[in-house]
Formats: C-alpha cells, structure tokens, sequence
C-alpha cells in the first residue's frame, strides 16, 4: 500500500507540475467557454420572430407618460390596459396565448416622480412576467425591460423592475427547457471530454515510458506489477477527472448563454444529481483509463498507441450521439454495455429519469471491466513482448 | 553468490530487424546454453564483443526478461520462480535502462528508495552518502533532462543500489564516462567488494577487467568460451590475445 502511494503521488506530481501537461488538462474546459458564450450570443441573435406576428401583451395600471415604449415597438403588438390585476394572465403567459404581463403599482409614475432615493423606502415596483422557452415572449420581454432600464437611467435608479424573489416571473417551465438542452447535448460533449483527458495522460504515462525507456527501471525494482498497474491507473483517472470538472465546468456554465437564457443556472440540479453525476464519471473515466492504458501497453511508440486508440475514439463519439435523442434507454440490460452505459446513464441523470436498476447494472458492469482490465494490464507490465518491443 | 545454468534466449525478429541483421532466420539466438558463476566477494567479468549476448544475459539475471530455458540463481533464489524476490536481492545498471527526465535526482532517489522498500531513515542516510561520494549533491535538485550524460550515469548508478543490495550486476558501468568519472565508478566497485558483495559487470574493455576482476567470462556468439581466473590467465598472455584467439575459432566454428 505504502509503494501505491509513492507510484500515485509521483505520476501525480508529474501531470501537476507540468505546465505544458497542465495546460492541456485544464485549457478545454476555458476554451469551451470561451467559444460557447461566443456561439451562444450569435445563436440568440439567429433566433429571431416572424416579422407578421402581432405581440401579446396585458398591462395593468399603465401610466401613460411610458406610451413611448408601445410607440417605439417595431413590430405589430396589440396591448390590452387592465385596471386591476388578474392571474389568470400569468397562467396565459405559461401557455403561451399571452407574450407579457405587466404589473404597475397603482400610481405608478407619480410615485416615482416623488421618490426619494433617500427615504430607504421601497422603490415603485413594476413586475414583468415572461416566458423565455417562447421566443415572441423572450423578445419582447429583453425589449421592454431593456427600455425601462434605459428610462430608469435617465432620472437616475426610481424604480424597480421584478424586485420580488418569492416572485417567479419568467413562465417557462425554465428548467425543464435547459433539461432538455442538458440532456441532449452534455452527455455527449462528457463523453468527448471525458476520453480525450484521459487519452492525452494515458498514452504518454504508459506509451511514453516505454518509448523513453523509463519504464523498465520501474519494472527493476521489486514493486509488484499489479501495484504498477492500479497505481498507474488510480493517478490517471485522478487526472482525468480534474481534466473532465474543468471541461464540465465550462460547458455548463457556458449553458446559459448557448441557451440564450440568463435564468439557467448549475442550480436548475440538485445536490443528489451531480453526486449522481460524479459517481457515474468516475467509473466512465476508470473505463477509459484502462481500455487507454491496456492500448498503451500493447503500442511501441506514443504514436503507435494514439493511431490503435483512434478506432475506439470513433466508438465513443457513435456511442455518445446516442444522448441528442434527448431520452434514455429504458431496457435495463443495455444498462451491462460499458461505454454506451454511461451514455445513457448520463442522459438519464440529467432528464431526472435515472432509476437505482439502471445505475446499479452501470456501476457493476464498469467495475467489472475495471477489475479485468487491471488484472490485464498487470499482465502487460509483466510481459517482457510487451514492456521491452521495440 | 550467482549461479547461471544452461541460459538460452532467442529473439523472434520482425521483418525489420531481419532486415537490419540482413538474414532470412527468424530466430535469434541471443545466448546460447550459458553457465557460470560468481562467488561471494568476487568481481566477476562478462566479457564480449558488440552483440555478444552480455546485456541480455544480464538481463535474464535481473528478471527484466525471461529465459527460454535454463534459469540463474541469486543466491540460491531462482529468478525464473521468485522474480520478485530477486530484484530486491540485485542492483542492476543497464544503459538501456532510463531515468524520468521530468525529476531531479533527489526526487528519484526518494522514490526509487521507497519502491525498494528502504525505510525512511536510512533512505536519508544513504542519500547523504552517495550523493556525497559521487558528487551529485550540487546537481541534485536539476531535472535528468538538463544532466550531462556522466552526471545521469552517476545518478543510475546509486539509484541501482539505492537498497544496498548483496548482489550487483553492471552492464557496462563506465561506458560513455571520463577517466575521473569511470575511477569514481571503479574505486567504488572495490568497496563493495570489501563488503564482500557478489559482483557481475559486463564489459568489452580489457584493461577494465585485467584491472579489476577476479574471474573473466568470455562470451562470442551468445556462447560462453571461457571461464577463468584473470591472475591464471594473465600468467600465460595478455587477455586480449586470448580474445583474438578465441574469437578466430568462433569466426571458424560458427559460420
Ligand atoms: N529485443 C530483441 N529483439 C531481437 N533481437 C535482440 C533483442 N535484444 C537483443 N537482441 C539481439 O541479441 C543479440 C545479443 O544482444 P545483446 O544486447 O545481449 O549484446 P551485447 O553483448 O550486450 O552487445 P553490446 O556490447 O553491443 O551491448 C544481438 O544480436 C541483438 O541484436
Ligand atoms: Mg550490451
């Protein structure tokens, strides 16, 4: 146990330390951010309305010195002034009949004209409930809040706009929307993440040993070689997993501007989920470490070992499309195929459909191919073919 | 103490080595029926010409590879049974062998060290000494990639018996090393065999084992041609007649 640990902190030592290393583990995550917040914004400007649809909107307690907000509307929008406030608007904005309902507090403009920032009084309030998963509504909702603000900054913070947070105001069943979008596209991109984080580290620790001759001078000394084998593999997935949270980290928290909905959030998950979530990576990357490694130990070179593990790169990004569908597979037994487990375990963690059945078979399947890919792989570290070919 | 019984190694060649080799065989015998054996407290000679089968005899000897038949004991520990048991029996030095660029020497030494199962204390004991005796201290904390050859060849060298081994075998200890280096590496060979440690080291310089060996095994063809004490055979010519000689007869025995 004690040589486990001086195998893992050294091979950790070496990714950590590295920053030529370090900076191919942990870039993707930035640059996946980076270039989603930028595909984000171009893709909410695409999303654009018919020209010919006419705007829905009811506004309670309307003060006519605002006119100029309907006025300056381009396209056509039929307002409907209430006095009193009903509900039933709201419910009409979730079903989409309606684009926005807007709520004035009684008075509203003279209150402002006399509040006094000063006074620590509330603010004159106006609520505006939308619905982003509509597109109309989304649009007109950034267009009226954005030309309050404009107002707002012109007699300097008088107002304020959806103040209240027991409030939900945006109507789309916001989370089920981005669930949707999470479940189709994140297992996917995991996938991708997860196996080329795990390539890059496992075809230079193992290929690259043997290319350096580095390994046999481990292979000299009296450590066992299924120590060599679980400690190779134990400091590659603790790596890999570093590498896959920032890769995670950047797509999700680019999510809300590929969305083009600043309410996502990590948040629209519970805690239960990304344990889940955690659990279900870890094993995928314990896979992935040892098919890599065994390939890795089988290869010459680290070029030999990046050609022999393209064919199962390949597998993974078929395997992976499987998650766009959206749903996951329902027939249990798929839940044994390793690979294709995690695909849709994943999927099904994040549209809240995962049962305990379906981790379960994905959690003992993945730990029984780790444990044969172990044992395989001691055997490789102990094959003079395979650690001395040259 | 090393007993080496009837070793026989072949290689299976890939079309590019039969190629390199430029022969049509696709076996290769590497080491052919060898036998000898070393005694405690002795310095013993493996001596040979390029391709001889000297390293791969060697490295049958540290179980880095496995003999198609025969088997070397080390110490009465079978290599071919108890590998594992051997290696921490042995201190191997091969060129071939290499150190992680990316780590300094003391890193290494710590952790080759703790692999050997070397408690802490006298792992530090023992850095302070070697690292002394062989001048790596002002070096120890550069990274192997920015060493020169010599200063990695030292630092091989005392990581090899970093566990203080009973049994060393060198393949080709002062290869590539400048006279003061190659004496550091000499000298230090002596001391271990004050200690009364069992010493095998592979060479193709004569001089190195009139020097320094008690017994010399010539080795031509993978074959061993000679067994003997270097002090008998120094009384009848100079070892590198005896060579010439031996290695005509191959030349005529093996073609
Ligand atoms: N892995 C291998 N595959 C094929 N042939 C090999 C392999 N290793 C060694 N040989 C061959 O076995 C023979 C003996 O090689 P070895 O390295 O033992 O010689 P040596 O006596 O150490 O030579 P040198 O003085 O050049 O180091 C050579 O002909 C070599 O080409
Ligand atoms: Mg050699």
């Amino acid at each position: 146990m004690f040589k486990l640990k001086t195998l893992i902190n050294k091979e950790l030592k070496r990714f950590f330390t590295d920053r030529r290393m370090l900076s191919t583990l942990l870039l993707p995550g930035v640059f996946i951010y980076i270039l989603y917040t930028v595909i984000g914004n171009v893709g909410a400007s695409v999303g654009e309305v018919d020209d010919s649809y006419i705007y829905q909107v009811s506004v309670v307690n309307f003060p006519e010195e605002l006119s100029f907000i309907h006025d300056q509307f381009e396209s056509p929008l039929d307002v409907q002034f209430l006095t009193s406030e009903n509900d039933d608007r709201i419910q009409d904005v979730e079903e989409r009949t309606l684009d926005l309902y807007i709520v004035f507090e009684a008075d509203f403009y003279a209150n402002m004209v006399a509040y006094d920032i000063a006074s620590g009084l509330p603010a004159p309030h106006v609520e505006i409930f939308y619905n982003s998963a509509a597109e109309e509504s989304g649009a007109i909702y950034q267009y009226y809040t954005g030309m309050l603000n404009a107002f707002e900054r012109q007699i300097s913070n008088k107002f304020d706009i959806n103040r209240s947070v027991e409030v939900s105001y945006n109507q789309a069943t916001a989370a089920d929307f981005s669930r949707q979008f999470v479940t189709g596209l994140v297992p996917f991109l995991l996938m991708i993440f997860l196996f080329s984080g795990s390539q890059a580290i496992a075809v230079e620790s193992i290929a690259g040993e043997k290319e350096r001759n580095t390994m046999g001078t481990l292979l000299a000394t009296p450590t066992s070689r299924s120590q060599i084998a679980l400690g190779k593999i134990i400091a590659l997935s603790i790596t890999a997993l570093v590498s896959a949270s920032s890769s995670f980290l950047g797509v999700m928290l680019s999510l809300p501007q590929l969305v083009g909905d600043d309410s996502f959030t990590l948040a629209i998950y519970g805690l239960e989920t990304y344990l889940l979530l955690f659990v279900i990576i870890v094993t995928t990357v314990l896979i992935f470490v040892v098919l890599l490694s065994l390939i890795s130990a089988y290869a010459k070179s680290i070029k030999e070992a990046a050609t022999l593990a393209a064919p199962l790169m390949i597998v993974i990004y078929l395997v992976g499309v499987t998650s766009l569908f959206g749903t996951s597979q329902t027939n249990l037994w798929f839940y044994l195929i390793p690979i294709y487990n995690s695909v849709q375990s994943l999927t099904a963690v994040f549209d809240l459909s995962i049962s305990i059945p379906q981790l379960t078979f994905t959690i003992l399947s993945n730990l029984t191919l780790l444990g044969i890919g172990v044992y395989l792989l001691t055997l490789a570290f102990d094959s003079e073919k395979m650690m001395f070919n040259k | 103490m090393i007993e080496v019984k009837n070793l026989r190694k072949t290689f299976k060649l890939s079309k590019k080595q039969q190629k390199l080799e430029k022969t049509k065989t696709k076996l290769k015998v590497a080491v052919d029926d060898l036998s000898f054996s070393v005694n405690k407290g002795e310095i013993y000679g493996l001596l040979g010409p390029n391709g001889a089968g000297k390293t791969t005899t060697l490295r049958i000897m540290a179980s880095l590879i496995k003999a198609d038949s025969g088997d070397a004991f080390i110490d009465g520990i079978s290599v071919k049974e108890n590998p594992g048991q051997v290696r921490s029996k042995i201190g191997f030095l091969t060129s071939e062998l290499k150190l992680d660029d990316f780590f300094t020497p003391n890193y290494l030494f710590d952790y080759f060290g703790r692999l050997h199962g070397v408690d802490e204390k006298t792992l530090a004991e023992r850095k302070i000494k070697l690292f002394d005796q062989f001048g790596i201290e002002p070096f120890k904390e550069v990274k192997v990639a920015d060493l020169s050859t010599g200063m990695k060849q030292k630092v091989s060298l005392v990581i090899s018996i970093i566990h203080d081994p009973q049994v060393i075998i060198f393949d080709e200890p002062t290869n590539g090393l400048d006279i003061l280096t190659a004496k550091t590496v000499t000298d230090f060979l002596l001391t271990l065999k004050k200690e009364e440690k069992t010493i095998i080291l592979s060479t193709h310089i004569f001089e190195l084992v009139e020097k320094l060996c008690d017994r010399v095994g010539i080795i031509i063809y993978g074959q061993m041609r000679l067994s003997e004490s270097v002090e008998d055979l120094l009384k009848v010519d100079r070892l590198e007649n005896v060579f010439f000689k031996l290695f005509e007869e191959g030349m005529t025995s093996h073609v």
